[in-house]
């Protein structure tokens, strides 16, 4: 599976998921951190708050002595006794008539930076403010301003702890991704592969492995089921087709190649022979006394003749040689990659020798074949099919004749 | 406690510091009004008739010996300058009585007084012997104990 966008330029499932999720996630966590985040300031700003009234307080009661004392030293060091936390940004005690009595900041070093100033005056605009009572009568004012240190901290560790976490599910989404890839885009790129594949090799066996999901495992099953449909229809066109290209270059009663189909294979043995420079022969045959066995035993015996004269053709030549009924009582025989004249003629002799067993007709009779044979070679005989043709006729002809001749004379004598 | 200017700004800050001393110090029995009873000379005592407590108590003082103290009634003994043997015995004479003492002169805090002011130029300050509070039948608020001199810090 590839990552790249398809070649339309559109974004793949993959890409597309991965997408959708990341978005969902980021949305996620950024959602809960920002609210975390929110609630986690305003939760410890409110203790901080209270934590500075309870450092006020006990900044009031620590340094009551020391205001009715006037004594600015000992208030100074009741004041670090219990301010000096990083809570506390500054201390201020008034006297009674508001006049300031003792100030005390928190010493920090660079660390009191800018932000930080600036997120003290936003969070702790007001001090906190306690009364500082002798015997019930007020005699003082602490303020305490707070510090936003500690909240500050807390918002950067919780903004970083975010970061990790957008981190780790940035990570987890391209697990997810891959697992979606697995389970949802590999079987559609198979099925795409699948279906590629039988357009364009025409490989119907192919089937989709099942799937682990019930949909898609329903979709690949619906797809084979149709696949398999195709597969019959197209191995049924496919054998009609072979049938119909049999019938047209066979004799249907013979089961021999016909004249179509012997001039084709005459014309490519010529080419090859050409190429090759090799020789062929034809051999020319036609059956003397066919009419007479028509006459005599009717149709019926005459297709029945002309079969058997087939079979025995058929049987008499080697293999490699092709035979042929080219209609009526003619037939013929190529005989490819000559190397000596004599091959042609031992075929020659071994098909007459076929023939001479009479053969047994449907009406009971027996009946011989006289088959008069005509050997034109390639190219001694004719440079073209024509030409070797006519040679092999004339030559079946000259020995009919003979035949003929001898039979009268066998006759007369 | 700073001591401001005027010629008895010394007796003005040492009132205040008295006061102090007894606001912050609880007896068995309020007595009102209270008395300071001043033993032997005193250098800055002048002002200690004009107090008034923080919740409107006011102050008499006067003048005894220190033979008489113990049985005067006094509710505070201000020591001024005084034979040290017969401040002792005066001392040891009121220790669990509930009186309240303080030493004018005294600034090493050797005597048995509660307290010794401690003056200087520009402030006056006071030291605490923690002995004779814990035997003087009065309750110190502790806080006053830390603004001491000499007191832990």
């Amino acid at each position: 599976m590839t990552r790249r966008a398809s070649p339309e330029g559109l974004p793949t499932l993959r890409q597309h998921l991965a997408q959708v999720h990341l978005r969902l996630i980021l949305f996620a966590v950024t959602l809960a951190a920002a609210s975390l985040l929110v609630s986690g300031v305003l939760v410890t700003r409110n203790y901080a708050q209270r934590n500075l009234d309870l450092i006020a307080n006990t900044v009031g009661y620590t340094v009551e002595p020391a205001i009715v004392f006037g004594d600015p030293q000992a208030a100074r060091e009741g004041i670090v006794s219990v301010a000096d936390v990083s809570t506390v940004d500054r201390v201020e005690l008034r006297d009674r008539a508001g006049k300031l009595f003792m100030e005390w900041s928190h010493p920090r070093a660079g660390l009191h930076s800018g932000l930080e100033r600036m997120t003290n005056k936003l969070l702790w605009a007001k001090p906190s403010i306690h009364a500082v009572r002798h015997s019930g009568e007020i005699i003082g004012e602490v303020r305490v301003y707070g510090n936003s240190e500690g909240i500050l901290r807390y918002a950067l560790s919780g903004a970083i702890i975010a970061l990790a976490c957008l981190g780790l599910t940035v990570m987890a989404t391209r697990i997810l991704a891959r697992r979606l890839q697995q389970e949802v885009i590999a079987p559609l790129s198979q099925l795409a592969e699948v279906s590629q594949s039988v357009r364009a090799e025409r490989a119907f066996h192919r089937r989709l492995p099942p799937s682990g999901i019930a949909e898609i495992d329903q979709f690949g099953r619906d797809f084979n089921a149709l696949l398999a449909e195709i597969e019959g229809w197209h191995q049924g066109l496919t054998s009609e087709n072979a049938e119909l290209a049999r019938r047209a270059t066979h004799d249907p009663l013979t089961g021999l190649g016909n004249r179509v189909l012997f001039e084709q294979t005459l014309a490519e043995a010529a080419a090859v022979s050409v190429r090759s420079g090799t020789s062929f022969a034809v051999v020319y045959l036609d059956a003397d006394n066919f009419k007479q066995i028509n006459d005599l035993h009717g149709h019926d015996g005459g297709d029945a003749a002309l079969a058997a004269m087939a079979e025995r053709l058929r049987t008499a030549i080697r293999q490699g040689d092709q035979a042929f009924r080219l209609g009526g009582d003619e037939f013929a025989v190529v005989v490819p990659a000559l190397t000596s004249p004599d091959q042609v003629e031992s075929v020659k002799s071994r098909i007459e020798q076929a023939m001479e067993r009479p053969f047994l007709l449907p009406n009971g009779a027996y009946a011989v074949a006289e088959l008069s044979a005509g050997i034109a070679v390639f190219p001694d005989d004719g440079k073209s099919p024509e030409a070797l043709l006519r040679r092999a006729d004339k030559e079946m002809y000259r020995e009919k004749t003979r035949r003929r001749a001898a039979s009268r004379g066998v006759s007369n004598a | 406690m700073s001591i401001g200017g005027g010629s008895d700004a010394v007796a003005v800050a040492t009132a205040r510091m008295v006061r102090s001393f007894i606001d912050y110090a609880r007896w068995p029995i309020r007595r009102e009004p209270m008395t300071i009873c001043v033993v032997g000379t005193p250098s800055h005592a002048s002002r200690l008739d004009e107090l008034t407590l923080i919740d409107g108590r006011r102050v008499a003082a006067r003048a005894v010996t220190p033979a008489s103290l113990a049985a005067s009634g006094c509710d505070v003994a201000y020591f001024g300058r005084v034979d040290p043997a017969a401040m002792r015995q005066a001392l040891i004479a009121v220790r669990g009585k509930g009186v309240l003492t303080v030493a004018e002169n005294d600034p090493q805090c050797r005597s048995q007084a509660m307290f010794c002011l401690r003056q200087d130029r520009a402030s006056l300050a006071f030291a605490v012997n923690i002995d004779a509070i814990s035997r003087s039948g009065l309750r110190i608020d502790p806080r006053v104990l830390r603004i001491a001199d000499g007191a832990s810090t």
